[in-house]
């Protein structure tokens, strides 16, 4: 019924009530929260007037420290501090072995699939961890929006790589949830920057936006158009960043030095530290003194270019390639957009004006850019802005299969669709007598299944006992605008219907998170049921209000007598259970109410699509 | 399904083969702006899920009718006849021509200059697919289905030497 309102989408309730709402940069390195205040976006700063908050948290036996404190610890505690968990968000113990090497953790082993790491406070996942750091962000957005005294968000966007897979989207909206922030939107990085630019209020064109973090390198090409954002296609290097730039400069000058290249590791902080102050100080100047140990050399812009070029070039071919696939001619693109810390070297920007053909944006800090850019987007997604006419729409980074026989992979949804999408295909049984499929839910380029992230397994039991062939299953994929999927699977002669969200082999269950959030400091006063209850009333007052107004609207034009009975009767049973105390049973009468309408609200649908199309001719069109 | 109008219903045109490009797109943007689930970020879950169930449907219309060969065979799906893809087409001249066509394009990298040679090459398939584009219209608007569906299957393995051109291309002049 949704769609119902068609006349007052985006509208608060009450115009006059501003709400509170947040921007998050969840980043693997650093962190940070920014909001709208007084008409602008701003990052919001600590105490101490920071407002870069490193992603580490530290797990004592006592206490768990976040932020700055928690990353000075990593040198001395290595076991108990969590750095770069957002490497690990979405990821099963398989794939964390992989990275093993580069973790010093102790993992224990999990029944969920999930890594769980041993601390002096006890086994931790990586959602817990990035909750512990939404705390704190949302802890300092509620003190500055809200006053020290109380008062709650309204919602947050968070924001995520736009390669991000089904998995770690999930995981994100995960740690929201036990941090107990209403998530209005995950938002792609990319997006968010162009966002931050105002390059929505611009004219149309492409844009570029080009982020090199310490770790990881993303490019992403936008088209806008009157006001909507479309992500074309994007691209990057998962290991590649200014960390690398680092370690370059850093051998460059052992080897000026005449050091070997067996260090110890304090030298190698000390070459490091000098690497990046080197790189640094080019800046601004021609050249810089280095010195190691006794050795004192001169580091200048063409040596940087020379030891940089290799891997700037890696970006630029990831650029290329993101623009092919947008099939985008690199003269096509009207604006370029900076972001990340590594953006400020010069021999970057260099580059990267001399590849695209024009000087790149650079005027807003390119650490706070994707916060400022999330801000925008929650101010106006709870309703502060409603004559905006900002819209954002993204694609899915990576297909989305199925496996089919031999493990191979069958592709539903093509990589860089726009979403939402949703997409049905059939399949049948290769058995006679066959009674039950298994669906093996998979994402990635590859053909072969083994080759791509699993993301689900389940099971449509109950089929009839059919010869081989005859069964029409009909398997449903739907990606909602937070890029999250869920897959449903139906069996159309019998109507044996199976679904699922899909909640990755190494995520977390609903349950899970209930049990997380009774666990955890914060909420264990807390009564869950009774929230759980207020929840399910809240919804069913907002379900019944938007079907009184649609029943208003025009109920007696597009529903029979009997068939608006039927609907008025089961109204009064959500009514009834509503305030009764049953949160199950006011979900189940939801549910039956939902599906009764289902077809009112399709009519309504048809209706309000052809009422939008009444103002207008096809000749405007052609001008 | 949110709504049961045709594709062309919900983008408001009529349903013939040749279409406005930018009245598809500015009617998609139009669309998007009233039903993409960001518009109902504070509204019911119910509400918010047939926001996604709508955006998802109009996306896939946009789809269908920005495509020229699924829009040839949505049309004469809704007219009736359903043309499975990887169709072979009893059009012995045709495929001849495919035949050589592709035979070229085996060839590009013994050329001279294999990147004017497979350019040479791309402006011609375009050209051929184009007129059977037109070709398509033509017959489709007359009625003629049997017509409109053989030249659907020459689309098709048109679609499918170009992607094998470009595949090329990637593989010849790299990435950078």
């Amino acid at each position: 019924m949704a769609l119902l309102q068609i006349s007052e989408p985006g509208q608060s309730p009450d115009p006059h009530q501003r709400k509170y709402a947040v921007g998050i940069d969840l980043g693997t390195t650093n962190s940070l929260v920014a909001t709208v205040r007084s008409g602008s976006a701003e990052a919001i700063a600590d105490e101490q007037g920071r407002v870069i908050l490193p992603s580490a948290v530290h797990y004592g036996s006592e206490t768990i420290t976040v932020g700055a404190k928690a990353r000075a610890r990593a040198a001395q505690d290595p076991y108990n501090t969590m750095i770069s968990i957002k490497r690990l968000m979405g990821r099963g113990v398989a794939d964390v072995k992989s990275l093993g090497e580069q973790l010093p953790y102790h993992f224990a082993d999990s029944d969920g699939g999930m890594p769980s790491i041993e601390t002096a406070a006890g086994p931790v996942n990586p959602v817990q961890v990035s909750a512990e750091i939404l705390k704190k962000l949302a802890q300092r957005g509620r003190e500055a929006l809200c006053g020290k005294d109380g008062g709650e968000l309204d919602g947050a966007v968070i924001t995520v790589p736009a390669y991000f897979d089904d998995a770690q989207r999930q995981a994100t909206k995960d740690a929201a949830k036990l941090a107990g922030l209403k998530v209005l939107r995950l938002l792609n990085e990319p997006t968010a920057a162009a966002v931050a630019y105002g390059l929505d209020r611009g004219e149309e064109g492409v844009i570029a936006v080009y982020d090199l973090g310490g770790g990881t390198f993303d490019i992403s090409i936008l088209r806008l158009s009157r006001g909507v954002f479309e992500v074309m296609s994007t691209g990057g290097d998962t290991a590649l960043g200014g960390d690398d730039f680092d370690r370059t400069i850093a051998a460059w000058i052992a080897e000026q030095a005449g050091l070997g290249t067996d260090l110890d590791a304090a030298t190698q902080r000390q070459l490091l530290d000098s690497a990046c102050a080197a790189k640094e100080a080019l800046a601004n100047a021609e050249q810089a003194e280095v010195s190691q140990g006794d050795w004192q050399g001169v580091f200048d812009r063409a040596t940087m270019a020379s030891l940089l070029d290799p891997l700037i070039d890696k970006t630029l071919r990831a650029c290329k390639r993101a623009l092919r696939d947008a099939a985008i001619d690199v003269e096509e693109v009207q604006e370029v957009v900076l972001v990340g810390g590594s953006t400020r070297t010069l021999r970057v920007r260099e580059r990267v004006e001399n590849y695209f053909g024009r000087a790149p944006h650079a005027e807003i800090d390119p650490d706070q850019v994707v916060a400022i850019g999330a801000a925008l987007q929650a101010d106006m997604l709870v309703g502060n802005k409603s004559d905006d006419e900002l819209l954002l729409l993204d694609v899915i980074p990576l297909s989305l299969g199925i496996e089919t026989m031999g493990g191979l992979t069958e592709k539903l949804i093509a990589r860089n669709t726009t979403i939402p999408v949703s997409k049905a295909q059939e399949f049948t049984t290769f058995k006679d007598g066959q009674t039950a499929m298994a669906i093996h839910v998979v994402q990635g380029e590859r053909e072969l299944v083994s080759d791509c992230r699993s993301l689900a397994r389940f099971e449509l039991r109950g089929i009839p006992p059919m010869v081989a062939g005859a069964a029409h299953i009909r398997v449903t994929y739907q990606v909602d605008a937070d890029g999250l999927l869920s897959v449903s699977a139906v069996e159309k002669s019998s109507g044996v219907s199976a679904d699922i969200t899909v909640k990755p082999s190494y995520g977390l269950e609903d349950k899970d998170i209930a049990r997380m959030l009774q666990d955890s400091y914060t909420h264990a006063a807390e009564d869950i049921a009774l929230r759980a209850l207020r929840e399910a009333q809240v919804e069913a007052e907002r379900t019944l209000e938007s079907l009184l107004v649609a029943l208003r609207e025009n109920g007696a034009q597009l529903l029979q007598e009997n068939e608006l009975n039927e609907l008025e009767l089961a109204m009064e049973a959500l009514r009834l259970a509503h305030n009764g105390g049953d949160a199950e049973e006011i979900r189940r009468r939801m549910e039956a109410l939902n599906k009764l309408s289902e077809p009112f609200a399709a009519r309504r649908m048809d209706a309000s699509i052809k009422r939008a199309m009444q103002g207008h001719s096809l000749d405007e069109f052609d001008k | 399904m949110a709504t049961n109008l045709t594709h062309f219903e919900i983008f408001g045109l009529e349903p013939t083969f040749e279409l406005d490009r930018n009245a598809l797109a500015a009617r998609y943007r139009e669309l998007q702006r009233e039903f993409h689930p960001d518009k109902y970020a504070s509204k019911s879950e119910r509400e918010q899920l047939l926001a996604i169930q709508m955006a998802a449907q109009i996306n896939e219309a946009h789809t269908v009718l920005r495509d020229p060969v699924q829009r040839a065979a949505y049309l004469l799906k809704l007219a009736g006849v359903e043309v499975p893809p990887e169709q072979t087409t009893a059009d012995t001249e045709f495929l001849m021509q495919q035949m050589l066509l592709r035979e070229r394009l085996e060839e590009v990298r013994e050329q001279p200059d294999p990147a004017s040679a497979l350019e040479e090459l791309a402006v011609e398939v375009q050209g051929l697919f184009r007129n059977e584009q037109k070709q398509f219209a033509e017959v489709f608007d007359a009625g003629k289905l049997v017509e409109a569906e053989g030249s659907l299957r020459k689309q098709q393995f048109l679609v499918k030497l170009q992607l094998q051109i470009e595949e090329l291309e990637a593989d010849l002049f790299g990435d950078y």
